[in-house]
């Protein structure tokens, strides 16, 4: 077992970890995940009792405890004892991590030659060690550069276990594979790995997926969230892991890659994510977040959010660091009705809309997508239930609570038929700054420059000849694009997008969704995107909920309801979604 | 819909002229009584056909017809201008906050623009006027107040229409309140429509003035062209009569005309299928 407290490592003056605690139990492999330049590797080598020695102004303070023992504060000679028979590291970097002067056999073999083995011993271990992991036998002799790097892989794997330790690091043992070799290196490892305590450090989530029983993600040398793989994987609440997940291509997932916003910086205080994340408030500028169990953070915000799908499931414990207890619901339904007369358009819906993702709201015409969607905006009066903004009530039971302008703010519409939603009368900029001027934001010069901002964020043309035309003047996408710029000009956290794309041609509506999505990178936008159209709802979106007369038949991530839909309904839209290789009947 | 009234209008021929001719008649308005004589100094030389001094002759007191005539074209063209904004006015307060308040108000509203329709408003024009003798300004007061519920009922429609447009909804998502909509899109929206009730408007009022000075129950102190009408048709077995008679005549149904021309064209720039059909 071994046990981090408190671990704190820099070089250089500049803190690469602080903070970390971090237990390793016997039997199970723990993933240290992040973008390079995290400190996944720091923490391997701090771990081995490399860093003093590596870097002149090295720091390395707290408590690394192997079975009760402090190897920070080993002596080297302790440490050198320690090293490959308790505690080894399969190293980063193929090529250079092995000495190019010696034979795969005498490298594989040099940790042995400090223990009490003599030779032929050793080198029967040695030669077991290398079949072992499926080293070509007859290639022994040879020197690294002579071999792929499949085979240099192997030979690293094999002197990291050969002298049988209990802890292993694995900094990125795959990442130089190709995904054959890549697979048979993981089954490998997992079977070595049996009984002992791992650490796998990687940026390949899939390596991570299939390895890991807990996976941890680091961030600015802190754990920002911590939970058992899968349902980390299944159901990120961090915004940086939702924003790993999003980015890692996934053969499940149609959503286009999504990054995340700016570039991993050095942050002195604070949040170490808050520069990058779309939801930071003032405290995470200031204080440090700590990492909770997510049981507690539940209790601290009391509001009802009930968790997708994925939470019944688990009760596993899970801790996050984050302020706002990870990833927010912004919007949420609670029974929500609306009715004309008798007729009920939206039936009891309950929904919920987390920051920054994309929920496709999918059925076909007179569904009361667009119902919902205008009772949620309130431009349609609510008949039952109740709707929640940030955890705050914005309507409730037939009573649409005063929304305050701080709700236009953060909400806006992208109406269905583009070119009507802008008056003819006016002009481009009239038209963009209009809700600047209803929300009375800037001075005159202020709303222009944030005019031609978003005109260019939209990939518009800004000069004043584009600014003095009119709509009638407009292309369908262009048109489509200032209604997006207008909807943006509010910097709003949330777009309900009613077909916004419907009356376009396919390679228009290709470019359009491609802006969304980076505009929801960008922003952290989350978006209700409302469509007949799933094929076009599986590229975008994160989750997918599906209605029917007026109800939710089923909601899930887009993935589960596209490979396995439950309901017999959802099972009919999709077989008769729009495809091009149907063959003629 | 996007329409740029002027520029549509300097293509079509019936607009141009009506234009033209409505120019013609509010720049004499304007300018001509100040230049030529007192209309009401009468003289000596009565019922006098055109000569050099008195360019169309004189009537039964001696005064001049031309310069009666001139002074008249002011009348007309004020109430005309008068009737045409007041009771463009109230039919716009009416429509749009009967369209937009809606409920019992609308219902209200609707009913007394039904009870105004049915009734024959030019009676009921008698019937006062016939006892106030009104002045210019009563006048245009009176008829406005007769007469904006066509207009009423054809804005409150638009305003319906209107309030469920996208860009309504759209302004609405931005936050903005009632007054907001009101005045910054329902409004302007409803412009066009409102230029061409303004136009019929004041068709009507320099008809209706006309009529009830030619019944002689204006202010008989009041000069205009209905006022000659009426004293010119008591001398019909006098050959004079045509000269005192026909200016005015002329006068009314070229103005009355100008508008409807220009009405018309401008009805058909707002809605074309109004008038293919």
């Amino acid at each position: 077992m071994l046990e981090i407290s408190n671990l704190k490592v820099g070089y250089g003056g500049k803190i690469i970890i602080r903070d970390l605690d971090l237990r390793l139990d016997k039997g199970k492999i723990l993933s240290v995940v992040g973008e390079s330049g995290t400190g996944k590797t720091t923490l391997g080598l701090s771990i081995m009792g490399l860093i003093n020695e590596r870097a002149e102004k090295g720091i390395v303070q707290g408590k690394i405890l192997l079975d009760g023992n402090d190897i920070n504060r080993m002596s080297k000679e302790e440490l050198r004892k320690l090293r490959w028979s308790r505690l080894s590291m399969v190293f980063q970097n193929v090529e250079d991590a092995l000495n190019p002067l010696y034979s795969i056999f005498d490298q594989v073999k040099e940790p042995l030659l400090e223990t009490t083995l003599n030779n032929e011993e050793a080198e029967g271990k040695t030669l077991n060690i290398l079949e072992m992991v499926e080293f070509p036998i007859h290639r022994v002799k040879a020197y690294p550069h002579q071999l792929s790097m499949g085979e240099k892989q192997k030979a690293l794997i094999a002197m990291a276990f050969i002298g049988d330790p209990e802890v292993v690091i694995l900094d990125e043992p795959t990442s130089a594979l190709d995904v054959i070799s890549k697979d048979s290196i993981t089954q490998l490892l997992k079977v070595l790995c049996k009984d002992r305590t791992a650490l796998l450090i990687t940026h390949d989530l899939s390596t991570a997926a299939s390895l890991s029983d807990n996976m941890a993600v680091l961030y600015g040398g802190c754990i920002v969230e911590l939970a058992p793989t899968s349902s980390l994987l299944s159901d990120p609440r961090h915004p940086y892991s939702r924003g790993l997940i999003r980015s890692y291509p996934d053969m499940d997932r149609a959503k286009d890659l999504q990054g995340i916003r700016g570039r991993a910086e050095f942050v002195e205080s604070g949040c170490p994510f808050h520069p990058r994340c779309t939801q930071a408030i003032e405290i995470c500028k200031e204080e440090r977040p700590k990492l909770i169990m997510v049981s507690q953070l539940e209790r601290r915000h009391s509001h009802p959010q009930q968790r997708p799908e994925s939470s019944i499931q688990n009760r596993v414990s899970r801790y996050i660091a984050c302020h706002r207890g990870g990833v927010i619901p912004l919007l949420e339904m609670r029974g929500l009705v609306k009715s004309f007369g008798k007729f009920r358009a939206v039936d009891s819906v309950d929904l919920t809309l987390f920051e920054g993702e994309t929920l496709a709201l999918v059925g076909e015409s007179g569904a009361g997508k667009t119902t919902l969607a205008k009772t949620v905006i309130g431009l349609l009066e609510i008949t039952d239930g109740k709707i929640y903004l940030e955890g705050k009530k914005i309507a409730e039971n037939g009573t649409n609570l005063a929304r305050e302008n701080g709700f236009h703010r953060k909400v806006q519409m992208i109406f269905q038929n583009t070119r009507e939603s802008i008056s003819h009368r006016l002009n481009i900029l009239e038209a963009v700054v209009e809700p600047l001027n209803i929300q009375g934001i800037g001075s005159e010069k202020d709303r222009l420059k944030a005019v031609k901002d978003v005109l260019e964020e939209a990939q518009l043309p800004s000069d004043d000849d584009f600014l003095n035309r009119y709509p009638h003047e407009l292309s369908g996408g262009e048109a489509q694009r200032v209604v997006i710029a207008r909807a943006l000009i509010l910097n709003p956290k949330l777009i309900i997008a009613d077909e916004p794309t419907s009356s376009l041609d396919a390679s228009v509506q290709a470019k359009l969704m491609k802006l969304l999505n980076n505009i929801q990178e960008d922003r952290g936008l989350s978006m209700l995107f409302i469509t007949h159209n799933i094929a076009l709802a599986r590229k975008i979106s994160d989750r997918i909920a599906v209605m029917q007369s007026g109800k939710i038949v089923e909601k899930g991530p887009s993935s589960r309801i596209l490979a396995s839909p439950l309901h017999p309904y959802t099972k009919g839209f999709i077989n008769s979604a729009s495809g091009l290789n149907h063959s003629k009947l | 819909m996007h329409v740029r009234l002027l520029k549509e209008l300097r293509k079509d021929t019936f607009g141009k002229l009506g234009l033209a001719l409505i120019a013609v008649f509010a720049i004499s308005a304007l300018i001509f009584p100040l230049i030529f004589r007192d209309p009401r100094s009468h003289s000596q030389v009565i019922l006098k056909p055109p000569s050099s001094d008195h360019l169309l002759g004189t009537n039964d007191v001696g005064q001049d017809v031309w310069s009666r005539l001139v002074h008249g074209t002011r009348t007309s063209v004020l109430v005309a201008i008068g009737v045409g904004f007041l009771s463009t006015l109230i039919s716009t307060l009416a429509g749009v906050s009967a369209g937009i308040i809606g409920g019992v108000y609308d219902k209200v509203v609707m009913r007394l623009v039904d009870a105004l329709l049915v009734v024959p408003t030019i009676i009921i024009l008698i019937l006062v006027a016939s006892y106030v003798n009104p002045g210019i300004w009563v006048l245009i007061l009176l008829i406005s107040l007769l007469n904006w519920q066509g207009g009423a009922r054809i804005i409150r429609s638009q305003t319906l229409s209107l309030k469920e447009r996208m860009h309504i909804s759209a302004a609405r998502t931005f936050g903005a309140g009632k007054w907001y909509i009101i005045f910054r899109h329902i409004i302007p929206d409803l412009i066009p429509i409102l230029i061409v009730s303004f136009i019929h408007r004041a068709r009507m009022a320099v008809f209706m003035e006309a009529g009830l000075a030619f019944i002689g129950i204006a202010d008989p102190l009041m000069i205009s062209w209905g006022m000659m009408i009426h004293h010119a048709l008591k001398f019909y077995f006098l050959p004079v009569w045509k000269w005192w008679l026909l200016p005015p005549g002329i006068a009314l149904s070229l103005l009355i005309i100008s508008f409807v021309l220009l009405g018309y064209s401008l009805e058909r720039i707002i809605e074309p299928r109004l008038l293919n059909a």
